[in-house]
């Protein structure tokens, strides 16, 4: 078996010291493989830890325990020609043009000068952005800019691109539509993703496994396979196949979101209605 | 049927056609109410005022020759002009210094944030008369109240602007493999040249202020002289005319700020 | 991005100290300059001698006419800035229209040192209080006529359109919608003149006048009474400190 590209082991995460109003155990015990050139989804209730696994995993964060192997090397702080990153908020900078971004980006990795203007024009090209490079991302709908972002981190030729809930502010029919651009972009690329979601259908659209974790504090509870081959058909979404396999996901954090909901709501009484318990995560 | 209320005739298409016009131009309105109010001017200062006390507009205008005429008015202007020059570029030089060293720095920012906004609150001008005596009554006490107004905004808007990057900017970069000096240049930079925009037109007001207050104050030299010499000889042609010139530097000056401002804050629409 | 801020707490009140420290190093720096440094005390009183006169200025009570005369300036021209302010910004919200047509106006007025008109102020109203009180007046007219057209221009659509449904009169609008809506934004206007009021009769006071405060700042400066202008100032700062305070105070509570 080829090594894994990413090897979690042991991770445990708390923001906050024991204690203080503020500590939450936001990750217990984690270990995990993802294996190269597959697309490995997050999904679990809020405040469950994905979030911060990924950022563990990137180099963003340093856990509390535990370590992280990436292409056979341990984890550091952030490694930009190994891993790019693409966020749910809009990391493009307001001030540049799309094209200045894609730029920015590779000049921040260290690319050479001459190569950046080329390989951002193609990167463009491939998630279809080609006439907007001269755009500000104030002048784009909320699904080219995360295209942007994707062609920004295309740009960076990393084999492994971590994406925290990229489509989570965009409508669904724009979220369906991009993901089955991912899926293509997949399979014409072996990169290794690996994608955190809230939405269901999302995850087994478009992963070869399907990581669940148990609410806080987060840990994986079981990984399920989806046997089916990159690009994706739309055909796929109403499959037998695909029905049941979101059944079963849906049949495992159903009793996790629920619990998930209680601890968040009694919280909410203990602290008063301010942001109690602090999000591991960005969402709700 | 009942008739209703007698019949009133059509209002003429002129009168219609030039209401309409006025309401879709409200430039045009606000001109009209500028040049009403000229004309309140001069028939007041023609046959109600004192010509002691009040000059009509026309006059004033007729008269600005004699104003530029007389000696030491143009030199004095000019000084004044040089001045503001002075001051709003130190002005803005110091003030950008000043805001990047207490901006980068968040302990910086929270120690002597406080104590520029203390200082900015503080009313200047009962110490103008300290500066007349430390800069003496030439244009060293004029440049030096001016920055002294203008420095402020520059500071804290550089600050701010510096401050309020939202983190998912800089986690990017970093992520990214942005050096310091990457970030320096690439993020905080670009994100601050609105506020800086911004700050000089706040800081041209505050220049504009400091300069003229300086200025008027000092009554043996300057614009202060002659605004003096005009007020005891009772002579509102001269007096108006002169104010005017300087109004309109002050206008042109505030508009040339505001124009680059407008320009460069592009990005934030 | 990681972990414990257990450190915050410490964090501010070091900048706390860094602060005092800084007050205390001024001061410090000034006594020493004062008494055994080259600086003339033409220029530089001694701190302990502007503090004698401090305390003998507020016991003898001898700045009273001066204050009561600036006081009643600033009175009588915020009163008259207020009134007309409110009304005129009032009326002119009233139709888009007009908003269009005057505020950038007002705005553009407002743009230039309006002090700079001053000694046309003179000439008119004298050296008297007269004088300061009507460019006072002027001066501070304007954030206030501009904060009301903002206020009560931008009241939200949705409630008024809600309580013309329910049957509400013109008067009843006014009171239970329109100016609860722009109250706010009102009242910073009102602050924001005040402010610009007590500064422009101080100024003016500084530059042309025979007496208030700013006359009495001058005067001393005049005499080279270095250790009771400072004094002077000292209070004149404590003063305009306090009032400023005090107003936004009621501002705040006017917001409530």
């Amino acid at each position: 078996m080829s090594a894994a590209a990413i090897q979690v082991r042991d991770v445990s995460h708390q923001f906050g010291e024991e204690g203080e109003t503020r500590h939450v155990q936001a990750l217990q015990d984690t270990s995990l493989d993802v294996a190269k050139g597959e697309l490995l989804c997050l999904i679990g209730p809020s405040g469950c830890g994905k979030s911060t696994l990924l950022n563990v995993m990137g180099g963003l964060i340093a856990p509390s325990t535990g370590t992280t192997t990436v292409s056979g090397k341990p984890v550091r702080g952030p490694m930009p020609h190994d891993i790019s990153f693409i966020f749910q908020e809009n990391a493009l900078f307001p001030w540049n043009t799309v094209l200045e971004n894609v730029v920015l980006g590779m000049t921040f990795q260290g690319v050479p000068r001459s190569e950046r203007e080329d390989r951002a024009r193609r990167a463009l090209e491939a998630v279809g952005l080609a006439e907007f490079a001269q755009h500000y991302p104030g002048q784009l709908s909320g699904g080219m800019r995360q295209r942007a972002a994707l062609a920004r981190a295309l740009s960076l030729e990393t084999d492994i691109l971590l994406m925290d809930e990229p489509f989570g502010a965009l409508d669904e029919q724009t979220r369906m539509v991009l993901g089955e651009d991912l899926s293509v972009l997949l399979s014409q690329s072996r990169k290794t993703i690996v994608f955190v979601t809230h939405s269901l259908g999302e995850a087994v659209f478009l992963a070869d496994r399907v990581a669940v974790f148990s609410a806080r504090p987060g840990t994986i509870k079981q990984i399920i396979e989806v046997n089916e081959p990159h690009p994706r058909k739309p055909e796929f979404m109403t499959s037998p196949k695909f029905h049941r396999l979101r059944d079963q996901l849906y049949g495992l954090l159903h009793d996790e979101i629920r619990k998930a909901m209680t601890e968040s709501s009694q919280a909410r009484r203990r602290y008063g209605d301010k942001d109690a318990a602090p999000a591991a995560e960005g969402d709700a | 049927m009942t008739t209703l209320a007698p019949a009133v005739t059509a209002p003429k298409p002129l009168t219609l056609r030039v209401r309409r016009w006025f309401l879709r131009h409200p430039a045009a309105a606000r001109l009209g109410v500028v040049v009403i109010l000229f004309v309140i001017w001069e028939i007041a200062a023609r046959f109600f005022v004192d010509p002691n006390f009040l000059s009509p507009p026309s006059r004033v205008i007729v008269s600005i020759d004699d104003v530029l005429a007389t000696q030491g008015v143009p030199q004095a202007l000019r000084v004044t002009f040089y001045e503001l020059a002075v001051s709003f570029v130190l002005a803005v030089v110091l003030g950008v210094i000043l805001g990047l060293s207490i901006g980068l720095g968040r302990f910086a920012h929270r120690s002597f944030m406080p104590i520029i906004l203390l200082l900015y609150g503080t009313p200047q001008i009962t110490i103008l008369p300290i500066f007349v005596l430390l800069f003496g009554i030439g244009p060293a006490s004029k440049i030096a109240f001016g920055v002294s107004h203008g420095v402020f905004p520059v500071t804290i808007l550089v600050a701010a602007g510096v401050q309020n990057i939202k983190p998912i900017y800089l986690v990017s970069a970093r992520s990214m493999g942005a050096s310091r000096w990457h970030i320096l240049r690439h993020v905080i930079f670009p994100h601050m040249i609105p506020s800086f925009f911004t700050s000089m037109r706040l800081a041209m007001t505050g220049v504009l202020l400091g300069v003229l207050l300086a200025e008027l104050y000092v009554s043996t030299a300057g614009i202060g002289y002659f605004t003096s010499v005009f007020t005891q000889d009772f002579d509102p042609t001269k007096l108006i005319g002169l104010v005017s010139i300087l109004a309109a530097m002050a206008v042109v000056l505030n508009e040339v700020v505001r124009r680059a401002e407008l320009h460069y804050g592009r990005w934030r629409s | 991005m990681t972990a414990g801020r257990a450190k915050g707490w410490n964090d501010r009140t070091l900048s706390r100290l860094v602060q005092l420290g800084f007050a205390v190093v001024l001061l410090l720096a000034w006594y020493l300059a004062a008494t055994w440094g080259q600086v003339s005390h033409l220029l530089l009183p001694n701190p302990v001698e502007v503090w004698h006169q401090f305390i003998g200025i507020l016991a003898s009570g001898e700045f009273l006419p001066d204050l009561r005369v600036t006081l009643t300036e600033l009175a009588v021209a915020f009163a008259i800035s207020t009134s007309l302010g409110i009304s005129t910004g009032y009326f002119v919200s009233r139709s888009p229209y007009a908003i269009k047509v005057f505020e950038p106006l007002f705005a553009g007025i407002f743009s230039i040192p309006i002090i700079l008109f001053l000694p046309l102020y003179v000439l008119f109203f004298g050296l008297g209080p007269a004088s300061k009180i009507a460019l006072g007046a002027t001066i501070s007219f304007f954030p206030i006529v501009l904060n009301t057209i903002a206020g009560f221009g931008n009241v939200d659509r949705v409630l008024t359109t809600a309580a013309r449904s329910m049957g509400a009169s013109n008067l009843q609008m006014f009171r239970h919608v329109l100016l609860p809506a722009a109250l706010p934004v009102v009242l910073a206007g009102l602050r924001m003149g005040f402010t610009v009021a007590l500064l422009s009769i101080i100024g003016s006071e500084t530059i042309a006048s025979l007496a208030g405060l700013g006359h009495r700042i001058v005067n001393l400066a005049e005499n080279m009474d270095m250790a009771r202008m400072f004094a002077y100032i000292a209070f004149v700062v404590a003063i305009a400190a306090f009032l400023n305070a005090a107003v936004s105070a009621l501002e705040a509570r006017g917001r409530r």
